[in-house]
């Protein structure tokens, strides 16, 4: 192997999930960090924002940008590693579709504020920090509004084995090879052609390790979701909640295919089907809220807001 | 959710724009019969034909509101009498989780409409149009959503 490649990895908002399951490569972190000059990792190598910002442009190979952009701190952040990388990559859910963060835009900012700090169960007069931190965005959008990405790779976190995948082939140069498969393709139940009668929630009853989640009535979103994970929620007994995205074309509306898959395994008197299904929102949108149709609405409506406020 | 129940301001001259999913085999027929019978009903439907109600998935209906439709009406056979069987009745399980995700998501529900007239059912078709047409009307343009 030649000499080590010039790689950046940054964090916008998030949970370091992402970051975490990189480390967990374990033993094969043996066989990779050498191929890796590390230039910028926030927390992990000791190199400051304006290191990263002094680099020359596209200097560094491959930069990885993990969470949402949230913050106009993360905003910067985002735009200055696209300047500085030649190859940027989308890093877990949060990173391509909004992720879990991407909820945030079912309530207002104020909603927000209210619930994190003014009237935080936990806190007794607590108030909006204004002083040290950065200033908020109004609503989360999506990273690709504001730089674009060459390499999306989703997940919450994405699985150690398909970073190495990843990482690997970006340094060997070969394309990558990933089939447009649903989770179900890995899933080990047996599957028959019953259309649900009831749907569950996940605490009730004893699920059939044998069978199909979806079709025992628990809401199993496997069958639109990509299958970059290789089906361990399923074929452990945890329904699948979607954290891939949905199957490429990846920027398709995730939530409206979880729902029209449901409508078509359970195909029962609507007031049931409405009662049973509790929070369609959250269940169908959780990881991909911003970019699916009704998010784009719900980011147009913030930006007309502000622009009647310049006018 | 964070509905903000702005009074909607309704721009002079503006027409309501509906997209309207008719299925081929009873309510395509039905909107021809409402033609040939010269039943009047208002012009704003853009009517597009999908073979059966069950080909429609709530990303067509999502997209075409995020595109800036102001209504979208879905017509199709009555439950029971779906050509492929059972078509729209996956459709109306797929609607009535699709109608609360609009509504949680902030959009108004009343903008999307969902009806059943078979192909001798031109009036039943004709008036859901004006329906949501002067619903639509009330509410104001999408754009308004977006306040």
């Amino acid at each position: 192997m030649g000499k080590p490649v010039p790689v950046a990895m940054a964090q916008g908002s998030s949970c370091w999930g992402c970051f975490q399951s990189l480390v967990d490569m374990h033993l094969k972190l043996a066989d990779v960090l050498p191929l890796l000059d590390i230039k910028y990792w926030q927390a992990v190598v000791d190199f400051k924002l304006k290191d990263l910002e002094g680099y020359p442009d596209k200097s560094i190979a491959v930069g990885f940008y993990e969470g949402m952009a949230r913050t106009e701190e993360d905003i910067h952040l985002l735009k200055v590693m696209r300047e500085k990388c030649s190859t940027l990559i989308a890093f877990g859910s949060c990173s391509c579709f909004g992720g879990i963060p991407g909820m945030a835009n079912f309530s207002t900012i104020e909603e927000c504020y209210d619930a994190k700090f003014r009237h935080n169960k936990t806190v007794n007069g607590g108030e909006v920090p204004t002083k040290n931190v950065p200033p908020i965005a109004e609503v989360v959008k999506p990273n690709t509004d504001y730089v674009e990405f060459d390499v999306y790779l989703p997940g919450c976190p994405p699985t150690s084995k398909l970073i190495l995948t990843a990482v690997t082939s970006l340094l060997e140069g070969k394309p990558m090879d990933l089939p447009p498969h649903a989770v179900c393709h890995y899933c080990k139940r047996e599957k028959k052609e019953t259309p649900i009668s009831e749907v569950l929630r996940p605490y009730v009853g004893q699920a059939d390790p044998k069978r199909c989640l979806l079709e025992q009535g628990y809401i199993c979103l496997g069958s639109c979701t990509w299958r970059l994970c290789e089906g361990p929620c399923v074929n452990k007994g945890a329904t699948c909640r979607g954290c891939f995205g949905p199957v490429p074309p990846i920027m398709r509306d995730h939530g409206a295919a979880s729902i029209s898959m449901l409508g078509t395994y359970a195909p029962m008197e609507p007031d049931k089907l409405v009662a049973q299904v509790k929070d369609p929102l959250g269940t169908f949108y959780r990881f991909d809220y911003a970019t699916s149709h009704l998010g784009r609405i719900r980011i147009k409506r913030e930006d007309m807001k502000k622009e009647e406020h310049h006018d | 959710m964070s509905q903000s129940q702005n009074e909607t301001v309704v721009p002079e001259h503006w027409e309501p724009r509906i997209l309207a999913y008719c299925c081929n085999w009873c309510s395509y027929a039905g909107a021809d019969l409402a033609g040939t019978s010269r039943i009047q009903y208002p012009p704003n439907a853009r009517i597009l034909r999908v073979n059966c109600t069950g080909r429609i998935d709530p990303e067509f209906i999502l997209a075409a509101l995020e595109m800036g439709a102001d209504g979208v009406l879905v017509s199709g056979c009555h439950p029971g009498d779906c050509h492929y069987t059972s078509g729209n009745l996956k459709l109306r399980a797929r609607w009535a989780l699709l109608e609360k995700v609009i509504e949680q998501s902030g959009v108004d529900p009343r903008r999307v409409r969902l009806q059943w007239a078979s192909a001798s059912e031109a009036q039943i078709f004709a008036d859901g149009v004006k329906e949501l047409t002067e619903q639509v009307r009330k509410i104001g343009p999408i754009r308004s959503e977006w306040k």
